[in-house]
């Protein structure tokens, strides 16, 4: 789990070019959007691109998608959720 | 005092007909345009549904009477096509009698061909025919094929403001003849559907599975359509002159910008709410007097939130029967403001109001409904077109029934 | 068209050292690869580091271009947002296609498909500068600043205070070659500042961006007037001395009057007779060539323009950047630009020095 959140960290930076932002700087539960670190809802959508092409899972629905990306945390639990144990 | 502007020739091609009348025959029947595509080179083939004009491109350029090659996109033909309708209804034969400009609109140009040559023009290693297509790129080039080929001399111009795009077209050809720069003008918009455009709005989450269903709770998202229409618009002095046909009056129109989001109107519809304010102000009418309301209604999550609250902030207790006809046509971005203009003169002309289809439960944001009949016979007068687009582009056209 | 409409602000990124300092200093930026590249400037200053780290070149060359420019008008948020651009942002069109493939069309990105739009660059000046009222994209190669400048001059017409408008271009090395596959670019290596040297099929690429601020009434920051502006497509030789003879009638104005012509010459042999048929009607008239300063793009009438509004508030021509012009005019009243775009889009942009005297 703390790997994959490490991983995350990592991935999320270099997929929304956060160039100012360590992966050290992102608190696990941390807001993503909105306070936390800003982003937005085009944000938003480039994290669902993130876990369809590095975890090949795909989140249909936006709604769904905003519970999903509230944070590292809820992120790195919902793809464990969907990896095979 | 600015000259009026008037209506006087229509022409158009979606979906759901090859002409106005096919249009009209179409709408009256209920009768949608969705379905899968044949000519999309795409995963979605049969997944998501699209609004494509049931003829292949050699068929459009067969019907358009010039020749199956590279220079005339599917983009071009489909323009020429309601173009050459739209003169034809208007009595104009020869359009070197009266200095004419023509505004055109296209978001995406030639794409829906150059799409599927792109990497052979830009490999060395290839050679071929399809190096023509390197001149239909961008969006110029539909706008002077169809210049060309009907022989438009004067001023051309091409807008591209995402979905308010050939709103917007109508919009400047209309100033364009009130500050008497040119007497007759000829605007609108013209769209091919792409897999560029598909996988654009797929990626934004926000294309539908099902036929779309604009103001419905259930609604998830738009289906794309292509099509092209066009409307003369003439000087009362030259109507006069001419004693044209006045189909009806292009009486007021406004565009206005939510600057809230690239992509997403704001929640209280406020772009939407001024748009169709300063729209019915300009062309003198109250909102007591509108009678229908040709809405955006992409279906999409957002807009419908969006457009619905700028109706109930601008209409009250009294919102006028609306409907989206998106899910007859699709939503076909540029010519979208155009195709719905030329809706607008139809309720006006037949006394009708189109249904909106695929509604059936009210959204709970709102507390009003799209009108789901088929209506006939009653007054429509004064009717409300929006057109709002990304980059939070918002365009209101007012048209009304000419009463001399 | 006629225009009361001054230009009270203004600002550009190009090839040349256009975004700061004095022009008049300047040296002349020179290229010897056919294609010209802009001179960009630290956008941090301008753009939020949040905003800019999504946003690509073109977004940042006309997004920061137009908050200069108002900066340099002193007015504030302006009435209209109107623009031209000839191709977009180029890169994130060819980005998206790209993807499309690569990724087989699953798990896009929907930010280049986004920015791709011709209208991006207004939707995110509205943002950033709150401007809720008209905003409009022209998107007609050689017409596609003059029209933004049509409209805009129309708005002043109907009680705008004031415009904000410009057009941005870029060139990538994708797009450069695919144009020269028909012919847009000389095929031998020319040094840019001998272009008018190398008079042979083709041009050299360029790019920029260039607002304005247009006000309908002139203050004593007014940098010039635009006086008129007439565009013609695909003008036969004939059609275009009509063309520029009725221009400067409906103006009151003839040949004599004109004091400099700005012309969008570019070396390219395949056009260049158009150039010659112009001289023919203004015989006499000293004249500037501007494209070996931003190179060929469908929206170099707008560095003409700023070209010319710098040259009549000043009084001068930057001297340094026309090594191949021997003689300057000594007074700068009225300056004619005429430019066009391969051939087919024609433009007439008539700019007046602000108190220039009655002819």
């Amino acid at each position: 789990m703390e790997d994959l959140k490490q991983k995350l960290k990592v991935q999320i930076i270099e997929a929304l070019n956060l160039q100012d932002t360590k992966p050290e700087d992102i608190d696990d539960n941390a807001p993503l959007f909105g306070e936390g670190l800003g982003l937005d809802s085009i944000d938003s959508l480039e994290l669902m691109v993130l876990l369809e092409r590095h975890y090949q899972i795909k989140v249909e629905d936006p709604r769904e998608g905003r519970k999903i990306l509230q944070s590292v945390q809820s992120m790195a639990e919902f793809i464990q959720s969907k990896q095979p144990a | 005092m600015a000259e009026r502007v008037f209506i006087t020739g229509m022409g158009m091609i979606t979906a759901i007909g090859d002409t106005v009348a096919a249009n009209l025959g179409s709408l009256r029947q209920q009768q949608s345009g969705l379905g899968f595509t044949c000519y999309i080179d795409t995963i979605y083939k049969e997944v998501l549904p699209v609004a494509e004009v049931k003829h292949s491109t050699a068929e459009l350029s067969t019907m358009a009477g010039v020749p199956n090659t590279p220079e005339y996109t599917r983009t071009t033909l489909l323009g020429l096509l309601a173009m050459q309708e739209a003169l034809q209804q208007a009595g104009i034969s020869d359009l070197q009698q009266e200095p004419t400009g023509f505004i055109n609109a296209s978001t995406v140009g030639g794409m829906c061909d150059t799409e599927k040559v792109y990497f052979d023009i830009t490999d060395p290693e290839k050679e071929g025919d399809f190096l023509k297509y390197i001149d239909t790129l961008d969006c110029a080039d539909c706008t002077q094929r169809i210049a060309d080929t009907v022989g438009f001399t004067e001023y051309i111009t091409t807008v591209s403001t995402a979905c308010s795009s050939s709103a917007n077209a109508l919009m400047y050809g209309a100033r364009l003849i009130k500050q008497g720069l040119l007497r007759r003008v000829i605007c609108g918009g013209t769209e091919a559907l792409t897999r560029f455009t598909l996988n654009g709005f797929n990626s934004l989450k926000n294309v539908d599975k099902r036929p779309c269903r604009p103001f419905d709770q259930q609604r998830n998202g738009l289906n794309l359509g292509e099509g092209a229409a066009y409307l003369v618009l003439e000087s009362e002095s030259l109507v006069r002159e001419n004693n044209s046909v006045i189909l009806a009056e292009l009486s007021g129109y406004c565009n206005s910008n939510e600057a809230f989001h690239p992509t997403s109107p704001s929640p209280e519809g406020d772009g939407a709410f001024a748009a169709m304010k300063n729209a019915l102000a300009m062309s003198g009418r109250n909102t007591a007097d509108v009678q229908y309301v040709n809405v955006h209604g992409t279906a999409t999550l957002n807009n419908d939130v969006s457009e619905g609250k700028a109706l109930e902030r601008l209409f009250g207790a009294q919102v006028p029967p609306f409907s989206s006809t998106k899910p007859f046509t699709g939503h076909t971005l540029a010519a979208a403001g155009a195709i719905e203009a030329i809706y607008a003169v139809l309720a006006i002309q037949h006394q009708v109001i189109f249904p909106n289809l695929n509604y059936s439960e009210k959204m709970e944001e709102l507390s009003i409904a799209p009108e789901t009949r088929l209506l006939e016979q009653v007054p429509v007068n004064t009717v409300i077109s929006n057109s709002f687009g990304f980059g939070g582009n918002n365009a209101s056209l007012v048209i009304s029934k000419y009463e001399g | 068209m006629k225009g009361k409409c001054y230009i009270q602000g203004l600002a550009a990124i190009t090839p040349q050292h256009t975004f700061e300092g004095n022009l008049f200093s300047q040296p002349l930026v020179s290229t010897g690869a056919n294609v010209f590249a802009v001179t960009e400037p630290d956008y941090k200053t301008f753009i939020p580091a949040n905003s800019l780290r999504r946003i690509s070149r073109l977004l940042k060359m006309g997004l920061t271009t137009a908050l200069k420019c108002m900066q340099d008008s002193g007015l504030s948020v302006p009435d209209a947002i109107v623009t031209g651009t000839g191709k977009g942002s180029l890169q994130d069109t060819e980005r998206f296609l790209k993807d499309i493939r690569q990724y087989e069309e699953r798990a896009l990105n929907p930010t280049p498909f986004i920015q791709s739009t011709y209208n991006a660059v207004n939707g995110m000046i509205a943002v950033q500068q709150q401007v809720t009222t008209y905003n409009n994209t022209f998107v007609h190669r050689g017409f596609s600043f003059e029209s933004a400048l049509l409209d805009s001059m129309l708005l002043l017409e109907e009680g705008a205070s004031h415009t904000l408008t410009g057009a941005f271009d870029e060139i990538s090395a994708e797009h450069f070659y695919i144009k020269s596959r028909i012919g847009h670019w000389k095929k031998e290596m020319v040094n840019s500042a001998a272009l008018y040297d190398h008079l042979t099929p083709g041009t050299i690429s360029g790019e920029g961006a260039v607002f304005f601020t247009l006000t309908a009434a002139p203050t004593t920051q007014s940098y010039a007037r635009v006086a008129g502006l007439k565009m013609l497509y695909k003008p036969s030789l004939t059609a275009l001395t009509t063309g520029l003879a009725t221009f400067l009638s409906q103006h009151g104005l003839s040949a004599k009057d004109i004091d400099l012509v700005i012309t969008g010459r570019n070396g390219d042999n395949n056009f260049e007779h158009y150039y010659r048929q112009l001289d023919l009607g203004l015989p006499q008239v000293s004249q500037l060539p501007f494209k070996h300063l931003c190179g060929e793009y469908e929206t170099a009438g707008a560095f003409a323009l700023w070209l010319g509004a710098h040259m009549l508030k000043a009084q001068q021509v930057p001297q340094q950047w026309f090594p191949m012009v021997s003689q300057f005019p000594a007074t700068l009243n009225r300056i004619l630009i005429y430019n066009h775009f391969f051939g087919d889009q024609h433009t007439f942009i008539l700019l007046e020095r602000t108190a220039a005297p009655a002819v």
